[in-house]
């Protein structure tokens, strides 16, 4: 069977940054294509290009033997090439119909839109793709993350596309919702379309997909049917041979003394009753499905949003009503959070102002700063994380990812916090930077930090943690020490239902 | 990279039956809080004087508050797409003047200058449209240099209240068929516009807009069109304001606009429109422009000193945003 | 975004000097020392109620209520002193306070309630006008005393007075902006509420500050006002919400928060002051100053924006708004 999409030696750069150097896919018509690499291979990239979000600088696309270059995400829709993404282009205000058909509703000869029509080919497209629980009438606003993400998967089937684009749909799906959106990946090849699958949970790879490309570092490394490859094989061409200097030698640092202590935390129902003892010199790792009670936990310790529940720092109770009284005193906690754009990091200023916004007052003398003391405590810590940038006064916008998220380090680190409340800090950052960040834990673990880490890639918590809590919906699930902490492991504590657990 | 952000604000469970009429009412709160205060005050109204249920009334009061709730359409449209218009006031002064100082007498020249007010006004629109989406710049900042802008030529125009306007013209503000006044028709037409542009392509794409900027222009709105189309259609409301206005007063005035621009917003606030864009509509706004109307008939009824409406409609505006904001608290932190 | 700030800043002083040179060749005896002088009281005034808006605007706000907080300043003012300097004593910082309570009450709105900061501050100056109408009855009050009279327009060492209040203002405010951590909040909250939020900046703390400033500078400028004109009238604080506005965009701040300084600010009580001083050197209309108020406003936050780069790559628009918001913020494979 001929090819439905080939992509041949495409070439994208940001600036200096060369996000795909030789990307290479080819895909037929009636399979479930995955795509697979790790943050930062150029996954993503691929899907915008595709998806026409973005537009190539090199290389040729072709769908169904003709030349393919959308100029735009419509252009692309139009010629058949629909992508569900995991970051949301959903209208709030809108209705689940509503945004189904935004821009494409059935009009009257008036101009107005045919409501009854819009309903009918709703609950048509409801139907017949069997979508779990959603109502037409519903505002999106009123929706979980996960039927959201419902509702961005039955606007691009709305489109009725060739080429339908998953870009890890599942990872705010529970195992229900994930299973039918297999399922239904399946069906749709077989109806003689196509499914691009990006997910990293080869499980779920396996299961769906007929074929799998990899990329690395822009580039495509291998091209396997699913059938005829295992897993060690898949992982060695993700990774390259880096894996073993991906992570650091980890050592037992973990003191006596109890850090952080916390019981009964309770946020709404999304997260219940936990508990758990971080000790100084301890990497607590977090783990679990995505959406399962992490971020909740990470907020109500770091003071936003409100809990019930005991908390304690090194043996003292406190309150923690805001980040600033998080971070008060002698024994702070800090958040280095995920969101780098909307929660660490003044994109418009300066890298000396971001990196001491949180110590203001170390370098204020009767209540005028000091620029000297400043630039002091600045380049130190530019020093000791190895920053890269041109000078202190750079913009914090123009850095990598990975510089950013050192950045957001070091303004925590330069506060007085012992305990640090890591949430995600390796997502989309190279894989440089990220071994140099799990040094940087480590490191601080030796030195006495109490860290408290999250990543939605399990791995990493295998390799960097001394222990693991899993959650699952909210409740803490497991925790996981000694030879205990493996990825099976920690999938096995977030999915699987033991007796007695709700 | 919002997932945190969105986890953050989004209800972790799925919404049920018995939650969801919860939900309608606090989604709507803002403009049932507004429904029952413009019944209260109708009530009180109806104590202090007489004949409040009455035909004539209502003619009365439509008349009076037709001016702002034309002015105010505009800027719920605009509203809604997340901006704001402070040039409508600009418009509408300059629309007065136009037509006192051009229509003379001639039914002609009178049409003429009547589709010149009202093409000036939508042309306004578009290049306040063009300037926001083109220049990058603020909403805010755009329109109030335009509306300086406008407002200095009404000032060349007419520099002090004056002008006249055709007889017949003035005849159509105080005309009644069917024993409703024109005014009252109008509202009708009015509300009927409403009714066909909230589902209309473009009304549904505004609101989109407002609602959620970047999803919109990735689902392929064009930035350019929905910011012109926005306030152009604003411009022209102010336009039919400005016409309205004169007939009611028969003279122009270069001053009178900008006494429209912020009841506009608070007409429409009151009603329950949602500063943040995406929530509202123009029956929320005609009820807010009746509150404001009503309070100033309480006031003269009263025998109180009329500088007392301001302060009660600041402290009822008030009211009405934070009951909006509460609304909108409670959407977010849904089913906890 | 220091730099930007300083091309911002320095494209105001610029225009200022332009306007300064034009407008004394269309009217020579511009450059007088008397004329200057006269020009720089007035821009004094639009100066002093303008550092409190800066501080507002750069925080992400607006204040919408100075013409009415300035002008119950004035009105209590002279209503209270009647004409004696002596009561002045309590009537003055008195005053003060009130005009920064109600600042305070619009930061409280504003960031404890989460009114818009348009709607709270509008509301306020509604409610105020409302209050002084209905407690004045509408008359036009008292003359002002000797004292303020002297503030507002009497000389020291040959120097006005008011010009050495609004240089030590203006020490301060710069002061306060650029190097306290009070200044540096102003610019974290107005950048972003939310990072400053998690970066532990008391971030209600700061909104409630820099509306407070602004209720105190708005009735400063009243009283000082009052003693310009020799009495205060309804109405006088109108022109300050267009004008304060107007001084801090051209000024270079963003309308949006988190840039721009006092000192451009000034540069734009300058340049506004020049404009209207065009009127009779001119012979332009009331409404030919709007128009170029206007015109100026559009010109100046222009070239401020980023409108020049915009325009030159707008074919390209789409795909640069596609990658800054593409999911993974960053690209960075090695």
């Amino acid at each position: 069977m001929a090819d439905l999409l080939t992509v041949t030696g495409v070439i994208k750069h940001y600036g200096g940054i060369i996000a795909l150097s030789d990307a290479n896919l080819c895909a037929r018509a009636g399979e479930v294509h995955a795509l697979l690499g790790e943050n930062g291979a150029g996954k993503s990239t691929l899907i915008q290009i595709l998806s026409g979000a973005v537009r190539a600088d090199g290389g040729a696309i072709t769908l169904e033997g003709a030349d393919y270059h959308p100029r735009n995400p419509v252009a692309a829709q139009r010629s058949g090439v629909s992508a569900v993404f995991q970051e949301l282009s959903l209208i709030p205000d809108l209705t689940v119909e509503q945004n189904i058909w935004f821009r494409r509703e059935p009009l009257s000869v008036f101009g107005t839109v045919r409501s009854g029509e819009l309903r009918k080919a709703t609950t048509n497209l409801l139907e017949e793709f069997g979508f779990p629980g959603l109502r037409p009438s519903q505002e999106v606003r009123r929706l979980t993350l996960a039927e959201r993400q419902i509702v961005e998967v039955a606007k691009a089937l709305a489109r009725d596309p060739k080429v339908l684009i998953l870009d890890e749909a599942t990872s705010a799906l529970a195992a229900k919702e994930t299973e039918w959106l297999l399922g239904l990946a399946r069906r749709f090849a077989k109806a003689g379309r196509l499914v691009i699958y990006i997910s990293h949970r080869l499980a779920e790879v396996r299961q769906i997909a007929d074929r799998v490309t990899v990329l690395r570092n822009g580039a495509t490394v291998a091209a396997y049917e699913t059938k005829a490859v295992d897993d060690e094989t898949i992982i060695t061409d993700m990774l390259g041979r880096r894996m073993d200097r991906l992570f650091p030698e980890r050592h037992a640092t973990a003191g006596n003394r109890v850090a952080l202590q916390v019981r009964g935390l309770t946020v709404g129902h999304r997260l219940v009753g936990v508990d758990f003892d971080l000790k100084e010199g301890e990497v607590l790792g977090v783990g679990g499905l995505q959406g399962h009670g992490q971020w909740e936990l990470f907020q109500s310790l770091y003071g936003i949003g409100s809990c019930k529940g005991a908390i304690e720092l090194l043996g003292r109770p406190v309150a923690i009503t805001s980040p600033r009284k998080a971070l008060a005193g002698q024994n702070g906690m800090a958040l280095v959070p995920e969101d780098r754009r909307n929660h660490g990091l003044l994109l418009t200023k300066s890298v000396r102002e971001n990196l001491t916004l949180s110590v203001v007052s170390r370098f204020t003398r009767f209540g005028l700063t000091d620029a000297k003391r400043e630039r002091a405590l600045v380049d130190e810590m530019i020093t000791s994380l190895k920053i890269k940038v041109g000078s202190p006064e750079q913009i914090a916008g123009t850095l990598s990812g990975g510089n950013q998220q050192k950045v957001i380090f070091g303004k925590m680190l330069l506060t007085d916090a012992r305990v640090l409340l890591l949430y995600d800090p390796t997502r989309g950052i190279d894989v440089g930077t990220k071994g140099e960040i799990f040094q940087l834990m480590r490191d601080l673990a030796a030195k006495g930090y109490a860290i408290l880490f999250y990543s939605s890639d399990p791995p990493e918590l295998v390799h960097v943690a001394d222990r693991i809590l899993v959650l699952r919906n909210g409740r803490r699930a497991a925790i996981l020490e000694g030879d205990d902490r493996t990825e099976r492991e920690i999938l096995r504590a977030a999915m699987i239902e033991t007796q007695g657990a709700a | 990279m919002t997932t945190a952000a969105e986890n953050a604000q989004v209800a972790k469970s799925p919404s049920n039956g018995g939650g969801e009429l919860k939900n309608w009412l606090l989604d709507r709160a803002p403009f049932l809080v507004a429904c029952v205060m413009l019944c209260a005050l109708v009530a009180v109204y109806g104590v202090l004087r007489d004949g409040v249920f009455s035909l004539a009334e209502l003619n009365i009061d439509t008349a009076a508050a037709l001016t702002l709730l034309l002015a105010a359409t505009g800027q719920t449209i605009v509203l809604l797409r997340g901006g704001i218009d402070l040039s409508i006031g600009g418009v509408i002064s300059l629309g007065t003047v136009l037509a006192a100082t051009q229509m003379g007498d001639n039914p002609w020249s009178a049409t003429f200058w009547v589709l010149l007010v009202l093409a000036a006004g939508a042309l306004v629109g578009f290049v306040n449209g063009v300037l926001i989406t083109v220049l990058k710049l603020q909403p805010f900042l755009v329109t109030l240099a335009t509306w300086s802008i406008l407002s200095g030529a009404a000032l060349i125009v007419l520099p002090t209240d004056g002008g006249a306007l055709p007889t017949a013209w003035m005849a159509f503000g105080n005309a009644t068929w069917l024993g409703l006044s024109s005014s009252v028709w109008l509202l009708a037409g009015l509300i009927c516009f409403w009714l066909w542009f909230r589902r209309s392509r473009l009304g549904v794409a505004i609101r989109a807009t407002g609602s959620n900027e970047r999803s919109a222009f990735l689902s392929g709105v064009s930035p350019l069109w929905i910011n012109v189309a926005t306030y152009g259609l604003s411009g022209l409301f102010a336009a039919l304001a400005a016409l309205y206005l004169t007939t009611q007063t028969g003279a122009g005035s270069p001053t009178i606009g900008k006494d429209y621009i912020l009841p506009s917003v608070t007409a429409a606030v009151i009603g329950g429109l949602s500063l943040f864009g995406g929530r509202g509509g123009l029956i929320g706004t005609t009820i807010g422009a009746f509150i404001l109307t009503i309070i100033g008939n309480l006031v003269f009824v009263l025998r109180v000193s009329s500088y007392w409406q301001p302060i009660v409609s600041g402290v009822i505006l008030l009211i009405a945003v934070l009951a909006s904001s509460t609304a909108e608290k409670s959407a977010r932190n849904s089913l906890t | 975004m220091n730099l930007l700030r300083n091309r911002a800043i320095v494209l105001a002083y610029v225009g200022m000097a332009v306007l300064l040179a034009l407008t004394s060749i269309a009217s020579p005896g511009f450059l007088a020392v008397s004329h200057l002088r006269s020009l720089v009281v007035l821009a004094a005034f639009i100066g002093i109620v303008a550092l409190g808006q800066t501080f507002v605007i750069i925080a992400g706000g607006i204040d919408l209520s100075v013409p009415w907080v300035l002008n119950c300043a004035a009105v209590l003012m002279t209503v209270a002193a009647k004409g004696q300097d002596q009561p002045l004593f309590w009537i003055v910082p008195l005053l003060l306070i009130a005009g920064a309570l109600t600042g305070a009450v619009n930061g409280i709105g504003v960031a404890m309630f989460g009114v818009p900061p348009i709607i709270m501050t509008l509301a306020m100056n509604v409610i105020l006008q409302g209050g002084i109408l209905v407690y004045t009855g509408g008359a036009p009050p008292a003359t002002s005393p000797p004292a303020i009279q002297y503030l507002a327009v009497g000389r020291f060492a040959g120097i006005p007075v008011i010009l050495i209040l609004w240089l030590v203002l203006t020490a301060l405010a710069t002061l306060l902006l650029s190097k306290t951590a009070f200044g540096r909040y102003v610019y974290a909250v107005g950048t972003s509420a939310t990072v400053s939020e998690f970066s532990g900046v008391p971030v209600r703390q700061t909104i409630v500050l820099v509306y407070t400033l602004s209720g105190f500078t708005a009735a400063l400028a009243g009283m000082l006002l009052t003693g310009y004109t020799g009495q205060a009238y309804l109405g006088m604080g109108d022109p300050y919400l267009f004008t304060s506005i107007a001084a801090v965009a051209i000024g270079g701040a963003s309308i949006l928060g988190g840039s721009g300084h006092y000192i451009g600010t000034i540069a734009g009580a300058f340049v506004l002051t020049i404009l209207t001083g065009l009127l009779p050197a001119l012979n332009l209309s009331n409404g030919a100053l709007l128009i170029v108020y206007g015109l100026v406003i559009l010109v100046t936050v222009s070239l401020s924006s980023e409108a020049v780069p915009t325009i030159a790559a707008w074919s390209g628009e789409y795909f640069r708004t596609a990658k800054s918001l593409s999911m993974r913020s960053d690209h960075d494979p090695n």
